[in-house]
Parts: structure tokens; C-alpha cells; sequence
């Protein structure tokens, strides 16, 4: 690449790239919308039916432990 | 992470066992030495203590080797489990003496009876216990070790 090439891609990037600005600020202060969105918590997700069948099922059985306490110490043997 | 994947899913189905073991391990002896129930301790603690956390360790490898054809859940996995422990645990405790058959039920450490009308709930019961344990406990352990 010889000089007058350089000077030629000079000219075309200066053609190119928009010039800048004297004052780069921002028009609003973008700082309080940053803080909105890291305090912004994603929605819970909805329990979805399932988890009221684990729900079901765990109360199920505590409701046979209940009922056969003899069932609790096999069940131990079983874990 | 991404080293030894059996090795962590061994580890992973080996927790709960381990978690449960000095609790039952409490409760016979506090059964045998506080309530004088005459509890078989020793031949009692064979299963819990040597089979079954080698099975779960087992059962996630396999969990984790075969998902990708089966596709099958790890709560559903294992809620499987009980179909292969319960025959195996029922047969190793009637020969240590643990399990003694009666005619109308059967008495388990020499101490808790259960009729047979309910050996269909509890079965029921260990595969709904099961099902839980897998999905959230061994599951949530395999989500932290990064296998899940």
C-alpha cells in the first residue's frame, strides 16, 4: 500500500464514519433507567399443575404416615 | 465440569442415603436402648447402610447414561427404583430374621406389623416417596453438580 492509497482509505473512512459530535452526552440522564431495570425482578413463574401434584402427593404421604405409623421405620429401612 | 459425570452422579444419588442413615440409625437405637423394643439392630442396619446408597449411586448413573435415549424424567426414573429395592430389601431382611411373614400380615424388625391389605398403599407410598425424593432432592444435586 503505497502513500496515495493510504491517503485515499483515509478520506474514504472520513466520508464513512458520521463525525463527532462536540458534546457526546446523552439528552436525558440514562442512569435512573438503568437502576429501574437491575431492580426489576423477572415474574414468578406460575405454579404449574404439577407442582400441586408433588404438593398432593407429599401430603398424601404424610397423611399415611399418620395413619401407619409402622409403615415410617420400613420406609427408613428403604432409604 | 465437565470431568467424571459418573463420578458426580454417583455422589449426587449417594446423598440421600447418607442423609438418612444416621436418622434411622437414631431411631433404633432409641427404640432398642430407650423404649426397650428388642429391635435387630445389626441385621437391621445391613441393607440401609451397604445396599442402598450403592443402589441410588447406581441408579443415577443410570439415570444419567440412559436419558439420552429414554428421555425418561429423573423423578419417574426414580420412582422405578422401589420395584428393584423393595423385592431385594424384603429378601435380604427375611434371611437376616428382620422380616417375619404371619398369616395375616407381616412384622418387620420384630416390632411393626403390617397387615398385607396394606402392603399395597405402602408400595404405593415408597413409589410416590420415591418420585419426590428423585425429582427434587437428586435432581436439584445433579442441577448443582452440573449433570442435569
Amino acid at each position: 500500500m503505497n502513500a496515495y492509497d493510504e491517503d485515499r482509505l483515509k478520506k474514504l473512512l472520513q466520508q464513512a464514519l458520521p463525525p463527532v459530535e462536540a458534546d457526546p452526552e446523552p439528552g436525558r440522564d440514562l442512569w435512573p433507567a438503568m437502576l429501574r431495570r437491575l431492580d426489576a425482578r423477572p415474574a414468578a413463574p406460575r405454579p404449574s399443575s404439577w407442582a400441586w401434584f408433588d404438593a398432593a402427593l407429599l401430603a398424601s404421604l404424610a397423611a399415611f404416615a399418620a395413619l401407619v405409623p409402622a409403615s415410617i421405620p420400613v420406609f427408613l429401612y428403604y432409604l | 465440569m465437565n470431568t467424571h459425570p459418573n463420578l458426580r452422579a454417583y455422589l449426587a444419588g449417594v446423598f440421600v442415603p447418607t442423609l438418612v442413615l444416621p436418622l434411622l440409625l437414631t431411631v433404633f437405637i432409641v427404640a432398642r436402648i430407650v423404649l426397650q423394643v428388642p429391635v435387630p439392630i445389626e441385621q437391621a442396619m445391613i441393607f440401609p447402610m451397604a445396599v442402598v446408597p450403592l443402589l441410588f449411586g447406581l441408579w443415577n448413573m443410570l439415570w444419567l447414561g440412559s436419558r439420552g435415549c429414554t428421555h425418561l424424567p429423573i423423578g419417574l426414573h426414580g420412582a422405578i427404583l422401589p420395584l428393584v429395592l423393595m423385592p431385594l430389601g424384603a429378601t435380604t431382611a427375611h434371611c437376616l430374621g428382620v422380616l417375619a411373614f404371619g398369616a395375616h400380615g407381616v412384622t418387620w424388625f420384630q416390632a411393626a406389623y403390617v397387615p398385607y391389605a396394606l402392603i399395597a398403599p405402602c408400595f404405593l407410598a415408597a413409589l410416590a416417596a420415591y418420585y419426590l425424593i428423585w425429582k427434587y432432592v437428586v435432581g436439584a444435586l445433579n442441577r448443582v453438580l452440573g449433570i442435569a
